[in-house]
């Protein structure tokens, strides 16, 4: 039952399958794939996850790919807490809330997040270096992403549309956190690791949208989240000082 | 008490339609129609949680109402209806499931934004734009959500960029290529044995091959699997519900094409 995950820093994508299978308690051998190195479009990862995205989990010689998918796969395929509930109004909506956190509300983190660190932060390389690995990009779409956010040209009309959507779901997760104990039903499950994942730094990227005044529900939650045990170990892998910074935000929550 | 809102059997509603025959739950669930070009989704009365209505990813899609919450999205309400009646039209092999999840994201992320571009460039457009600006503005004052408004708006106003026409036909001729490239081993439904992703690629194809003929003429085993589609008793019941003689070329605002890649 060999499990191998090829990832990034714990955060966003990367970060929901690491904390499902920590929070499973599997084993898994851990691959760390430097983005901003272009480790994802290198041949010997390619040989991995041809389209060149991240991350990617192998077991036992299965490949799978899709960040929510995985951690649905191993939510079935391992035992270990359940992450979803059996009750199926309280499953349609742990889909519907990941469904809105990957299509709708992430991207719009991901543009932002692109134009104001992933592109500023490879756009010091050579640039010849920076085009070659561009070009090695399987997917057109992510090769027009690569180069928006490293020439620096997001327009501001999508840009001010992302900021509109991320000031929405912001609200719209307060409210919902305002209802219920967790993201979609009152307990702990895989929207929870979802949303938890692109959310966990708000209070430090969001401070005019979130933060202990202004979405207390927000800040309740993820210090809920952010105690677990599971969370813990999987802030341990990664190698920014993301998870020391957050955690001084969350000193002083109640 | 559970009521299903939805619209002509084309797309999302002919795909849920179908999922609730094939999950045997006809009769256990109240049916309404609804004329999702004429906005009736953003005003269905007694819905206490609206959230999901209002800003759901899939655009004009049927309605699930549950105990007054609003519930969308047609993959989740057929897994939802699946998981009700115990239908086991998702495989219980993770792994397989795994696979199917995929080729319905597949479907819902490409090859449904492509779809309802071209289906509604083709049949709701003409409609939309026909009408006085009084009646189109009545329609869409009820919508929440800012960028489905938007797709209404585009869709009146005939902004359809050729770049993203070209664009959403590659994207369904790569779903047809997708089917018969899948079906190639001889077997009868897309994962294997019936499941939801036959339901979803086929609600989103099906208006697609007047649209595009010479792209399924050349691709047998696909047109083969739609006449399999089209012959099970519970797309033929959801296709019955019909109060058009075409519905498949009834079309609605649906989702946005990915602005993120």
């Amino acid at each position: 039952m060999s499990v191998t995950l090829y990832h990034w820093e714990p955060n966003a994508n990367s970060g929901k399958p690491m904390l499902a299978l920590m929070e499973k308690g599997v084993a898994f051998e851990s691959h760390y794939i430097d983005m901003l190195a272009f480790d994802q479009h290198k041949p010997e990862y390619l040989a991995i996850n041809p389209q060149g995205t991240i991350p990617a989990m192998v077991h036992d010689g299965r490949v799978l790919v899709e960040s929510t998918a995985i951690m649905e796969y191993v939510n079935e395929a391992f035992d270990g807490p359940v992450l979803m509930p059996d009750n199926p109004l309280e499953r349609w909506r742990i889909r519907w809330w990941m469904k809105f956190m990957d299509q709708w509300l992430g991207p719009s983190f991901s543009m932002i997040g692109w134009s104001v660190f992933v592109g500023p932060m490879v756009r010091k390389r050579d640039p010849a270096e920076l085009e070659a690995a561009i070009e090695r990009i399987p997917l057109p779409e992510r090769r027009v992403a690569w180069r928006k956010a490293i020439s620096g040209q997001f327009g501001e009309a999508e840009l001010a549309e992302s900021r509109r959507r991320v000031a929405f779901g912001i609200a719209l997760l307060e409210e919902e956190l305002g209802k219920r104990d967790y993201v979609g039903s009152n307990g702990y499950s895989l929207a929870d690791i979802n949303i938890f994942n692109s959310t966990y730094s708000l209070p430090l990227s969001q401070p005019d949208l979130a933060g202990r005044d202004k979405t207390p529900n927000i800040m309740r939650w993820l210090k809920r989240v952010y105690q677990r045990e599971a969370v813990k170990r999987t802030w341990a892998m990664g190698r920014t000082d993301l998870a020391h910074r957050y955690s001084l935000i969350m000193e002083g929550i109640d | 008490m559970l009521v299903l809102y939805h619209g002509e059997p084309n797309g999302p509603s002919l795909s849920v339609l179908a999922m609730l025959a094939e999950c045997g739950l006809e009769g256990q669930i109240e049916t309404r129609p609804i004329n999702l070009l004429a906005g009736e989704r953003h005003t269905i009365p007694g819905i206490a949680e609206p959230l999901a209505r209002d800003i759901g990813v899939e655009g004009e899609g049927p309605l699930l109402v549950v105990d007054g919450e609003a519930c969308q999205e047609s993959v989740f309400l057929a897994q939802y209806l699946d998981e009700v009646a115990g239908a086991g039209l998702q495989p219980k092999d993770a792994y397989t499931h795994w696979q199917m999840m995929m080729w319905c994201r597949r479907i819902t992320e490409r090859c449904a934004p492509a779809a309802a571009f071209l289906g509604n460039q083709a049949y709701a457009a003409p409609v939309l734009a026909a009408m006085d600006d009084a009646a189109f503005d009545a329609i869409i004052a009820p919508i929440a959500s800012a960028d489905l408004h938007q797709r209404w708006a585009d869709t009146r106003s005939g902004a359809f960029p050729d770049a993203a026409r070209t664009d959403s036909r590659a994207k369904i001729a790569d779903a047809a290529a997708l089917v018969e490239t899948q079906l190639a081993d001889g077997r009868e439904w897309l994962i294997g044995p019936l499941t939801i992703a036959d339901f979803e690629t086929y609600g989103w194809l099906v208006g697609m091959v007047d649209l595009m003929p010479d792209t399924f003429a050349e691709k047998s085993l696909t047109r083969a699997w739609m006449a399999r589609m089209a012959a099970r008793p519970s797309v033929q019941s959801a296709l019955a519900r019909a109060g058009v003689t075409h519905p498949e070329r009834v079309w609605a605002p649906g989702p946005e094409i990915n602005r993120w890649g």
